[in-house]
């Protein structure tokens, strides 16, 4: 069985069991049936607009959010809570000031969703401190860039750090009200502007 | 309903909701719940059923959104992906499906059918390209897509080889995605709101 041939097949779901799963392995290991599914997905997947049906009860919308919101509040709310609490004592404890800002976000690390937090604290002169909890340490190739971005202008470079437990950070330069603090990952050494999607961000 | 995320891309929203945002959660199904819907339905021939099979393939969406990768592909190819796969593995479970069940069912009927402008566009360009393609190519992606059929199945339906059926499937697809793709076919949801 050539399983090049399968692609369509795969992607119009007529495969059975076996086939299925034979085809997903190969998948694995072949650049250009993945590339080519991915194209087929797509057309196949436009067969959907095809089908004329009456709308669906509103039930169903009820039902798929209801239950989407039970598992977030029995999984996510309780462990961001209990991330945001430590995250504020951390950052009460390491400036004696107060919070302005808060993040919480989710990272990928070995698979598993795992909590950040970032809080911004402001001193009596203006100074700003990010504290950080739940960072995994970035790769030694990499580093974690914060940026400082005062409304309407150009992210200004505000550190490198490496993450790992928590982290404290102190801005460099005073940082405007409302500008928004963010970090992304970089390349060793940080860039001058952001290369990538911030992972965790909050207003000041 | 949250009309403020209506300006996000699908992709957009999905991150949303990787991040537990139930309101992202609800524009994609304002999006697409009908469509998956009516697929379901074409498939399944029973609302319970079709219904089922589309709050798994939301609920997948929710739960598996962190994993969704943009470069990939769309955002709707995903979901739309998920309910076909959920409807599919049910008829095939529920053994609904009869050699001769396809050719009785009714075609639904579009009239009294409260579409918005943007299913209806979508819905004629893919209908239009469908009629455009071969008998043959068309017959086998119609039993394969709406019918549930694997390529054995089809093969020992239309008596003919299962290489035949490959090609025909693979050519049917490749086809339609040309004529999708001609200028002026493409609909995106960002132009119409």
């Amino acid at each position: 069985m050539d399983l090049h041939d399968l692609t369509a097949a795969y992607a119009l779901d007529a495969l059975d069991g076996d086939e299925a799963e034979a085809y997903e392995r190969h998948l694995g290991q072949c650049e250009e049936c993945r590339a080519q599914l991915a194209e087929l997905n797509e057309t196949a997947s436009a067969l959907a607009f095809a089908a004329v049906a009456p709308p669906p009860p509103a039930r169903l919308r009820e039902a798929i959010l209801e239950t989407a919101a039970a598992e977030r509040s029995n999984v996510v709310p309780l462990l961001r809570r209990r991330w945001v609490a430590r995250s504020l004592a951390v950052a009460a404890a390491a400036a004696a000031c107060v919070v302005v800002g808060l993040a919480v976000a989710l990272t990928h690390s070995n698979h598993a969703p795992r909590p950040v937090t970032m809080a911004l604290s402001r001193d009596a002169s203006g100074n700003v401190t990010v504290t950080f909890s739940g960072l995994g340490t970035v790769p030694r190739s990499k580093t974690y860039e914060a940026w400082v971005i005062p409304k309407g202008k150009a992210p200004q470079r505000a550190g490198l750090f490496s993450g790992g437990g928590d982290t404290t950070l102190h801005l460099k330069g005073a940082v405007p009200k409302g500008a928004v603090v963010a970090v992304t990952i970089e390349p060793h050494g940080g860039t001058k502007a952001p290369t990538t999607t911030p992972i965790v961000s909050a207003r000041a | 309903m949250n009309r403020q995320l209506a300006h996000l891309s699908d992709e957009a929203l999905v991150l949303l909701a990787a991040r537990s945002e139930e309101s992202a959660l609800a524009e994609l199904y304002d999006r697409y719940g009908r469509t998956a819907y009516g697929l379901a339905l074409r498939i399944l021939r029973d609302r319970a059923l079709a219904e089922d099979a589309v709050q798994e393939a939301f609920l997948t969406v929710w739960r598996t959104a962190s994993k969704f990768v943009p470069e990939r592909g769309k955002a709707s190819t995903w979901i739309l992906t998920l309910a076909h796969r959920r409807a599919v593995d049910a008829v095939r479970r529920e053994e609904r499906r009869r050699a001769d069940s396809l050719e009785r069912a009714p075609e639904p009927s579009v009239e009294g059918v409260d579409e918005d402008a943007w299913l209806r566009l979508q819905r004629e360009r893919v209908q239009e390209a469908l009629k455009r393609l071969p008998d043959a190519q068309r017959e086998a992606l119609e039993l394969a897509y709406y019918g549930g059929l694997s390529q054995s199945e089809l093969a020992e339906r239309l008596g003919q080889p299962l290489g035949t059926i490959k090609s025909r499937m693979f050519g049917g697809l490749s086809r339609l995605r040309e004529l999708l793709g001609e200028p002026g076919t493409e609909v995106s949801w960002t132009s119409m709101t």
